[in-house]
């Protein structure tokens, strides 16, 4: 107990502190960096390059190696190596300085991405994960799942056609479904139509869709355009968007003659006592928390009613079918209703 | 040829199905319980609904309101706390007299004339019988009261109104409304606490109630902090005050779990639990009479005896070792003494000491034998007057005696603060230990839940040494 001294037991104990914060912080610790990196081999780097020129030959943009050096951000000599590897694989080949895509290239490129597709719907069924985080989880899962094992992945989720943000899944033989729709920025005043797609990139006009509370299979209507906004209605609520933002949404316009209910509207918007009629629940509940709302009666044509409210503003209980049932207002704000 | 038909067909199908798309499923299943709804509405008619909902409705009006919300829930919640440990001292004293003073010394007797070695009759009567009977004789009259009482509360609908109450509160970090339930359910015992998780039926939130339901100051707790709290936060305010300032003390600490509650549940949503699925709803049943005495049943014999059970088969081991630690020699020292120098350096720098450290790894079968097994180690190794004998637990009878015994054994202001809050914050007791393995089904979680709360314990007790230390 000589050496014992307050002030040094704690200098010692910060000095720990920090060495595990460094060690163990997310994403960025020592540990996590240390793990990923003796992971990270050539195949991620090919796959990536791989999925880049796919996704911009569906562009109708070619690419040179400059263009591929300055969009990945991994270090120069690996992406050349790669691509040398690459070509001599007969994954790809030059046309110009263009870098292009062989048909077992594309091909290849295609597994990837229904990994990544798929493995997004998996998080978003299965998982309880936020969706802010999908993509880039993702992209980490794509490189680890093999052909067999996307499959079955395939096969557990039901075969799906779309991932959670609209884009279409490659099947196992390649083919993909149609997205037959258009920006969003590009619609006409009155035009109505419903949200079938939400572009996950770049990164933050993504987050920035997510905060505005879009969400896909939504039905809207515009109401006004000028250069630089872009204003509509959708389920009982006015968005206004830059055309920027809008472009990356995608619209299915529905023709003029179907019959589209109006005053739309969600539940978190009724007021104590007041009585409607659920229209039906987004999509974007989904997997446990979709069937456990249907479980409780909030089906299409049922009544509800705003019963209580709450003392700290939320969840607030909701009557129906004679039962009262609490929800939170990020669930209360996807069911659709019409108040009578 | 037939497998070339099948594979055929099986094609045929996926085709089909790439044909209807996605929605279709989805659709259907909405479209039954769409029709089922209105079969139901056509079919079945219900008479006399109105009245009761209209006296539910007022009920409600009043117990979710801004102004008397929350008062009510406090005052019920004080209210049982204060039945549980109030009324739990005459029975509790009466079966101490019973099998710790009447039946232990017969017990002896009866060996010493049947002519038992002097290491089996203490390895059994000394040990193994008098952890049993200590367990049973601190632990059943709480629980016997407690849970009848929060059974009746959910019985009569009450508990689903608290849980809409507060969970704006918990989803702020990341937990279910529930959690409070199960929250005042460790309040009486974290296994029952553990078990009633069950109600929750989202699979993180679920999780996260597991894991911080020890936070809640148990049953078995509560009379460690009473006793200490009394002996030293109550001696250095003056006389008038200190019944007041002990009994602040101890209520300061049952908040600071639920602080810790609250911080725990937030950074687990935020870390290892943010891949768990997460559902939300909560029904507020209609109100009913209690079922008075089929809840007291029920409520005895699945949560009370169950967990009695548990905890006597844990506690009969703890006994054994408490004794044989004291009485098996190691050169010139008992096992006990050996622990205890070799713990010592570590208990300083916790503000705590070896006698406190070993007891919590004897004692980790149930809370309700640290202070008897402190008592007996204390008294073991100052050689001071006093005790039972190696082995034996005690407790005084005299709260200054228990006092003088500590002080005796080096006790100091910070040492009783931090036993208080290292009694707060340590892995949970063996019975809960084996509950969140048995709900969970997973080592992983049980070992997150069993290691985070001491290392958080040696965390804030360290801190609260030093700067103490360097304070005062």
């Amino acid at each position: 107990m000589n050496t014992y001294n307050p002030i040094t037991a704690l200098l010692i104990f910060l000095a720990i502190s920090v060495f595990a914060y460094l060690l163990f912080r997310p994403y960025k610790g020592w540990y996590w960096l240390i793990k990923t990196n003796s992971k990270s081999n050539g195949k991620i780097v090919v796959e990536d390059i791989l999925k880049l020129l796919y996704h911009s030959e569906n562009a109708n943009k070619h690419l040179n190696l400059n263009d591929i050096i300055r969009t990945l951000k991994t270090n120069d000599t690996l992406i050349v190596d790669s691509i040398n590897k690459m070509a001599a694989h007969e994954l790809i080949f030059m046309e110009g300085d263009a870098v292009k895509l062989t048909k077992s290239g594309s091909d290849y490129a295609l597994r990837i991405v229904r990994a990544h597709r798929l493995w997004e719907k998996f998080l978003a069924e299965k998982t309880g994960f936020d969706r802010a985080e999908w993509h880039e989880r993702a992209e980490r899962k794509e490189h680890e799942l093999t052909k067999d094992e996307t499959d079955i992945l395939a096969s557990k989720l039901g075969n799906p056609q779309f991932d959670p943000h609209g884009d279409p899944i490659p099947t196992n033989t390649g083919k993909i479904a149609k997205i037959k729709g258009t920006a969003l920025s590009e619609l006409t005043v009155d035009t109505i139509g419903r949200i079938i797609h939400i572009k996950d990139k770049p990164d933050i006009i993504y987050k920035q869709i997510l905060a505005e509370k879009i969400h896909i299979g939504s039905l809207i209507r515009v109401v006004d355009k000028t250069a630089s906004r872009i204003v509509f209605h959708s389920e009982g609520e006015s968005f206004v968007l830059a055309p920027i933002i809008a472009g990356n949404i995608t619209v299915s316009i529905l023709e003029k003659d179907v019959v589209v209910e109006e005053n739309l509207a969600r539940l978190s918007i009724l007021k104590e006592g007041e009585t409607a009629k659920i229209i039906g629940i987004s999509k974007e509940i989904r997997g446990e928390s979709r069937r456990r709302l249907l479980d409780l009666g909030f089906v299409k044509g049922a009544d509800v009613r705003l019963d209580l409210l709450n003392p700290l503003g939320e969840p607030n209980a909701f009557l129906i079918k004679g039962t009262s049932i609490a929800l939170r207002n990020n669930q209360a704000s996807k069911i659709l209703i019409k108040k009578v | 040829m037939k497998n070339k038909n099948i594979e055929h067909i099986i094609s045929l199908s996926n085709d089909l199905r790439w044909q209807i798309g996605d929605e279709f499923h989805d659709n259907l299943a909405e479209g039954i319980y769409a029709d089922a709804a209105e079969i139901v509405k056509d079919s079945v008619h219900k008479t006399d609904e109105k009245n009761k909902l209209r006296l539910d409705a007022r009920i409600d009006k009043i117990i979710t309101s801004k102004i008397w919300g929350f008062p009510i829930m406090f005052l019920i919640l004080a209210l049982v706390l204060w039945l549980t440990i109030i009324g739990a001292n005459y029975p509790s004293s009466m079966l101490a007299g019973l099998l710790l003073d009447t039946v232990h010394p017969a017990l002896k007797a009866f060996a010493s004339s049947i002519g038992m070695p002097w290491w089996l009759d203490g390895f059994l009567i000394d040990g193994v019988y008098l952890a049993v009977a200590w367990v049973i004789a601190v632990m059943l009259p709480p629980m016997a009261i407690f849970f009848p009482l929060f059974t009746l509360l959910e019985d009569f609908g009450y508990l689903p109104r608290v849980a809409f109450n507060l969970d704006h509160l918990f989803k702020l970090s990341g937990a279910h409304g529930k959690q409070a339930l199960t929250m005042s359910m460790g309040f009486g015992c974290n296994a029952a606490g553990v078990v009633a998780t069950r109600i929750i039926d989202s699979p993180r939130e679920r999780l996260i109630a597991i894991i911080t339901n020890n936070f809640s100051l148990c049953n078995g707790r509560w009379p460690t902090q009473i006793l200490i709290a009394t002996i030293f936060v109550g001696a250095v305010v003056p006389n008038s005050f200190s019944s007041i300032a002990s009994l602040s003390a101890v209520i300061g600490i049952a908040i600071l779990g639920i602080f810790f509650m609250f911080l725990v549940s937030w950074a687990l949503s935020k870390t290892v639990l943010k891949g768990e699925v997460s559902t939300f709803n909560l029904e507020l049943p209609p109100y009913r009479p209690p079922r008075f005495w089929k809840t007291i049943y029920t409520s005895l014999i699945d949560r009370t005896i169950i967990v009695l059970w548990r905890a006597i088969v844990f506690a009969a081991p703890a006994g054994a070792v408490i004794w044989l630690i004291s009485n098996v020699y190691l050169g010139d020292q008992s096992m006990a003494a050996w622990l205890i120098s070799s713990l010592d350096g570590f208990g300083f720098l916790l503000g705590l000491n070896g006698v406190i450290l070993v007891a919590y790894i004897v004692a980790i079968p149930a809370n309700e034998i640290v202070i008897p097994t402190i008592l007996m180690l204390t008294v073991l190794v100052t050689g001071i007057d006093g005790g039972a004998g190696a082995g034996v637990m005690f407790e005084l009878d005299s709260v200054s005696a228990t006092g003088d015994v500590l002080r005796a054994g080096g006790w100091t202001l910070l040492t009783a603060i931090n036993l208080m809050l290292f009694s707060l914050l340590h892995n949970p007791c063996s019975t809960t230990i084996y509950t969140i393995y048995k709900e969970t089904k997973s080592v992983k979680w049980t070992v997150v839940a069993s290691i985070l709360p001491v290392i958080m314990g040696f965390i804030v007790t360290f801190l609260v040494a030093q700067i103490w230390r360097l304070f005062i």
